[in-house]
């Protein structure tokens, strides 16, 4: 066997009981009957239907739009176009966060008013008595366009002369790294490795269309129904509709996958608009097609590396360039530029480093959140390019990375000094080792093998002074209730807290009841964004379950008449560690203390670090809590003749500090690798001019279960995460490493690289045509 | 979806009577696999569409003079279980096990599939290949057109509005023949061919080819036959060089167009890929004789 | 165009609706408060709105409701309840094959139109039989453990049930 495991250096893990163990999730059943509701699936007495126009251009000026003859039509309640909001516009940038003011007033407006920048920009919002009356009054709206220029590729858009998407230019954010002197470390190398990576647009493809339903009540009070990944975004309506914040109510619902697409304003805001000027219920739900159309993508990067290394491995400088397409309005760009920009070197240390990065505004679909945000995109880079400084040098690919890797106390590109386990020798030898021999050869199959090692954050940039809440509470029959605002994607984020509690409190987990994902009535969480939530709200929960069983606790001290060190509270009850006969069922417990008033409930607050902004002209700072890190590799089979590629092995190998429930962490890691691995063989939104020539899902491929082998997913527990217990995040860190592995795998089969994502027939084909006449 | 109308005919003839009254307004539906789709994308507005999924006519499979029988309502899925498609169609059972996904197998019908007369339909190459012929009946009634004539061009086909396609027929291959039908899509799963060929050959007593045919989808405004190749190969003994020259002929033979699922210089290149794959193939599976 | 009285017997019970003939068997089941029928693509593309019509797994999007005038539906909520779950849908709560759960009810009635053609499919059968049906949250994995589980599960039961195992 060519690699072999790294041992793991001592980790002493407490015993648990909850935690740790592979449970039935909270909200598995209910989902495998069909009987969890959706967005989609509310309907209300007395109900309209919503539909939003969209521009047919992805670059014009309005000439003139007239919605009276929709107005007219019987059964039309509202037709709602930018002349009815004046300045509503999506605020995505909040006080002190991006650090990137010159963008100020470039958000996108709810309603198109003047300009039109993307083909499918919402224009005019309708509501009828049905969808058929609503679908009829779309198509008599009239609007005539004065095309403008418009411009489709963000190195154009760099141009002088180029046509400009909103003044003063295109450039809607940039950041730079300076770290030592990178030509005193170019000067120190014996090699200059040069190349130019890209990656293409991708949709978020979650199954469940963006759907909503929203009523106003008799205080004026508007509630929206809808899946979003951010209840926050309640401020951002109101401030859109000019109402206070305390009358806009989001009642989020269990999401059918965001993935990020679901991390901006989608439906929300038009569902509010439309309720309140019509006063009656209203349903607006997204085709796939209108899905597509309308919400963020995977923002396409251009990145190139220039990279010195000592012949034995070792990395002397790197000088990298990022450039992203932000399509038509700036949404996250610039954070989404940000993390890339950490990345761009990966989980190396590269002592003399530098770093420019832009984001450029295009007239194509607009780009934003997407699994992964910007490091996904890094790692394609900076992985394949660590295979290609192995080739030049002759090197195993493990050797080079094993000579540069961080370790724990090193500092990253931006002088943040990693304090949790940075296990990437341990998590890539293992996934390699688990990868096996080579399958053999046949014909024109040629086979090879690739991994990638990678850095994830985990929790938001830490001068964004990130919070979340969770309220915890124990019933008189010791059953419990959490309240915690998180929107749960499917990920397991409510079952993971559920999980954490009755740990701490000793409640089964079937005596659990979650209420989440609610603006007015559950603690505020925070967004299910940036791999925070079981960070930070399972922080939350756990701050408030512990004092909880502190309460418990020493109540049941006087009781049993014993030290809290020698009691437990576990399996419903509480009793004495040497004497568990000696016990009293929580049901008791709670009522006893609850006669003498002692509080059965808690409110916690828990507060990510807080810390200034990095340094605009160094990039130096601490930007996040901590990081995850880890590996996938892959075998792939490719056909010289066809240039398809076959996948027959697939391992991610994550050190996740520690497993809240492995069958959720497995989910995580199976889903973020297939995502990964869909990256690197199929997945591209094809924009030609603006106009995106994958429409649905017809067009638009996503791996199907004939498409992968299962991956063997290796879990490893470092307990030195940040997390409850000792956990990092794995949500977005499954997906990062996968795409490359299969890039470098593809090399190892063919001895070319194709440096542009995705890995279709036809380019492998080209190079392998290519290799052949060179 | 836009509005229309839908009749429900449950006979044959009465099928055939709305036909002649009401075409060219009537547009038959059978699996809706297309029909429904197209009226989503709006690429097509029906006026009146005629249900044919209750004519118990169009459905079945038989052995009729030397021929095999098949019902244009027969669905994708039931070419996977029939046992006499088994035998007499194993060509049309491997189109049909890489055809769309399960769930569309079971509506998707057969005559759906020629009716729609996409490059890319599935089944097309292989009927091609097993020299079948289309059944159209109208009141007047019924007169056969061959696999290679019926796709004209794209959607396009010689069934007149008021004709229904009621069968598909071919003749029962021969003993000392073989076949394949091979696709390339850009995912493994419920997928268009990007490009996709059947072939069919049979030897003589000395193992030489006595007859050849190509077919190929999705390189040209229909599925098309490669004479050429074909014509080629017969009186040869199918060796690797005739077989190369084969997938060469074949690949001049097509015109193919560059869209979003490949280029038409990747598609012509793929016809000669799997054009000699499948000749290599089947000329492998022809056992000589003793 | 004029709507006609059509009945669907759904999950057992029988619906008598009057649907405009450019409805389609999806859209009539989700008015009929069949929620668990999921909308994901409307073209076939997805598996989320399938259902068995007349025992055959179908994407109810491409059914028109007037074709399947007089036809016997069965839905993934037709298949068991919270207090009495299906082997199917016991084995996906316990595989994890549900995580986010918008494609679970389209995979598990891909998954019983396979049990009851083939009581024990092998891993490679699985995958084409649910390979209709796009899950964007799993990777599949854990969808084919609970497959194979509730293969397991089923061919147990039946063996106590023909008094062939367990106890009498």
């Amino acid at each position: 066997m060519k690699y072999k495991a790294k041992p793991l250096p001592p980790v002493e893990l407490p015993d648990l009981r909850v935690v740790g163990k592979p449970l039935r999730r909270v909200d598995a059943l209910g989902k495998a009957v069909g009987s969890t509701v959706y967005a989609g699936d509310f309907s209300m007495p007395n109900m309209l239907h919503g539909k939003v126009f969209r521009s047919s251009q992805p670059s014009a000026r309005i000439k003139r739009l007239d919605v009276s003859k929709a107005r007219e039509l019987p059964g039309v309640i509202c037709v709602l176009t930018a002349k009815d909001l004046p300045d509503a516009k999506l605020v995505t940038d909040m006080p002190g966060q991006t650090g990137q003011k010159r963008r100020a007033g470039t958000d996108a407006p709810v309603l198109a008013s003047e300009v039109i920048r993307y083909r499918g920009e919402p224009i005019a919002l309708v509501a009828a008595e049905t969808l058929d009356i609503a679908e009829q009054a779309l198509e008599r709206i009239e609007i005539e366009y004065d095309t403008l220029p418009g411009v489709y590729d963000p190195l154009e858009a760099m141009k002088p002369g180029a046509p400009v998407v909103y003044e003063p230019d295109n450039i809607v954010a940039t950041w730079k790294i300076r770290k030592g002197d990178v030509q005193a470390g170019m000067a120190m190398a014996d090699m200059i490795i040069e190349n130019t990576f890209s990656v293409p647009f991708v949709d978020h493809a979650y199954l469940e269309p963006e759907a909503g339903m929203a009523w106003m009540d008799d205080q004026n009070v508007i509630h929206i129904r809808v899946c979003t990944q951010v209840v926050e975004h309640f401020r951002s309506i109101a401030r859109a509709l000019g109402v206070p914040q305390n009358k806009i109510h989001i009642q989020g619902t269990f999401l059918g996958g965001g993935f990020g697409g679901k991390e901006d304003i989608t439906v929300e805001i038009f569902l509010a608009l439309l309720a309140k000027y019509t006063h009656r219920p209203v349903r607006l739900a997204y085709s796939r097609e209108e899905s597509i159309m309308a919400h963020s993508k995977r923002h396409p990067f251009i990145i190139t590396h220039h990279t010195g290394v000592k012949r034995n491995g070792r990395i002397t400088a790197a000088e990298i360039e990022m450039i992203s397409d932000a399509g038509a309005y700036p949404y996250l760009s610039p954070y989404v530029l940000l993390y890339a920009t950490v990345t761009a070197c990966g989980p190396y240390r590269v002592e003399h480093l530098k770093v420019d990065s832009t984001s450029v505004a295009t007239n194509n679909p607009f780009t934003s959140a997407f699994r992964g945000f910007g490091a996904a995109q890094a790692c394609v880079a900076y992985e394949q390019q660590m295979d290609e400084i192995a080739k030049a040098l002759d090197m195993d690919p493990l050797d080079v990375r094993r000579a540069n890797y961080l370790s724990t106390g090193d500092r990253n590109a931006t002088g943040q000094q990693m304090k949790s386990a940075v296990w990437l020798e341990e998590t890539a030898t293992r996934a390699l080792e688990t990868l096996g021999e080579k399958t053999s050869e046949c014909g024109p199959i040629k086979v090879g093998q690739g991994f990638a090692s990678y850095m994830q954050s985990y929790g938001r940039i830490t001068w964004f002074h990130d919070t979340s809440r969770a309220w915890v509470g124990l019933e008189l029959d010791g059953t419990a209730v959490i309240r915690c605002g998180v929107p749960d994607l499917g990920g397991g984020q409510v079952n993971t807290l559920c999980q954490i509690a009755s740990e701490v409190l000793g409640v089964p987990l079937e005596n659990f009841i979650i209420y989440s994902t609610d603006s007015a009535l559950t603690p505020l969480a925070g967004t299910t964004t940036a791999t925070r939530q079981l960070y930070m709200s399972g922080s939350a929960v756990h701050q408030a379950a512990s004092e909880i069983r502190r309460v418990l606790l020493e109540y049941a001290q006087l009781h049993f008449e014993q030290d809290i060190e020698n009691l437990e509270l576990a399996d419903g009850k509480v009793y004495v560690k040497s004497d568990p006969e000696n016990f009293l069922p929580l049901a008791e417990l709670t009522k006893m203390c609850a006669a003498e008033g002692l509080p059965l409930s808690n409110l916690a607050l828990f507060k990510a670090p807080f810390t200034d902004p990095i340094d605009p002209e160094t990039g130096q700072g601490d930007i996040f809590p901590d990081f995850t890190f880890g590996a996938h590799a892959v075998e792939v089979a490719v056909d010289t003749e066809t240039g398809e590629i076959t996948l027959l092995k697939s391992v991610g190998c994550h050190d996740v500090g520690r497993a809240i429930n492995p069958i959720a962490v497995e989910g995580q890691i199976q889903g973020g690798s297939t995502q990964g691995l869909g990256y690197a063989l199929m997945e591209e939104v094809q924009v030609v001019e603006g106009v995106i020539q994958t429409p649905s899902l017809s067009e638009y491929l996503i791996p199907t279960s004939r498409d992968l082998p299962t991956t063997k997913a290796i879990i490893l527990e470092s307990g030195t995460g940040l997390g409850p217990f000792g956990a990092k995040g794995i949500g977005e860190p499954s997906l990062t490493p996968a795409a490359p592995a299969v890039a470098n795998a593809l090399t190892n089969a063919l001895g070319v690289r194709i440096k542009d994502l995705p890995l279709t027939p036809e380019k492998v084909l080209a190079a392998i045509e290519e290799a052949k006449n060179a | 979806m836009p509005e229309f109308d839908l009749l429900m005919p449950q006979t044959l003839p009465e099928a055939l009577e709305m036909l002649g009254d009401r075409a060219p307004d009537l547009t038959p539906l059978a699996g809706g696999t297309n029909v429904i789709v197209y009226m989503r994308e709006d690429r097509h507005r029906y006026k009146m569409l005629m249900d044919l999924t209750r004519l118990n006519e169009l459905h079945g499979v038989r052995r009729e003079d030397g021929h095999l029988v098949l019902g244009s309502a027969t669905t994708i899925a039931e070419l996977l279980t029939d046992p006499l498609i088994a035998e007499h169609g194993a060509l049309l059972r491997q189109a049909a096990a890489v055809f769309a996904s399960p769930l569309v197998r079971n509506r998707a019908t057969v005559g759906g599939n020629l009716v729609d007369a996409s490059p890319a339909a599935d089944t097309a190459p292989p009927l091609l290949v097993m020299n079948a012929e289309v059944e159209l009946a109208s009141q007047k009634g019924v007169r056969r057109v061959p696999m290679d004539e019926f796709m004209v061009g794209v959607n396009e086909t010689l069934r007149q509005p008021e004709e229904l396609l009621v069968s598909i027929r071919w003749p029962l291959p021969a003993t000392r023949s073989a076949g394949g039908f091979s696709k390339i899509g850009l995912r493994k799963g419920a997928v268009c061919s990007v490009v996709s060929a059947a072939v069919m050959v049979e030897k003589d007593e000395d193992g030489l080819c006595q007859s050849a045919r190509i077919a190929l989808g999705a390189v040209a405004t229909r599925p098309i036959r490669a004479y050429a190749a074909e014509e080629i190969l017969v009186g040869q003994p199918l060796k690797p060089q005739i077989i190369d020259l084969a997938g060469q002929l074949s690949a001049e033979t097509v015109k193919p167009i560059d869209d979003i699922r490949g280029s038409a210089d990747y598609r012509r290149r793929m016809v000669e890929v799997l054009v000699r794959r499948l000749l290599s193939r089947a000329a492998q599976e022809i056992v000589p004789r003793e | 165009m004029q709507p006609k009285m059509i009945t669907l017997t759904v999950n057992g019970r029988k619906h008598q609706v009057a649907l405009n003939p450019d409805e389609t068997l999806l859209n009539a089941l989700r008015q009929l408060n069949y929620t668990d029928v999921k909308n994901g693509c409307e073209k076939g593309d997805c598996g989320a709105c399938a259902v068995l019509l007349n025992g055959k797994a179908v994407n109810s999007c491409l059914v028109l409701a007037w074709q399947a005038d007089g036809s016997e539906i069965l839905t993934n909520a037709g298949l068991g309840t919270m207090d009495n779950p299906h082997p199917i849908q016991e084995a996906f709560a316990d595989a994890g094959a549900a995580q986010c759960g918008y494609c679970t009810p389209g995979m598990i009635i891909s998954a019983k139109a396979l049990l009851d053609q083939n009581p024990h499919p092998s891993e490679e059968e699985i995958r084409e039989a649910i390979s209709g049906n796009l899950c964007r949250c799993t990777g599949y994995a854990q969808i084919i453990t609970a497959i194979q589980i509730a293969a397991e599960r089923i061919a147990a039961s039946a063996l106590v049930g023909s008094g062939q195992g367990g106890k009498q």
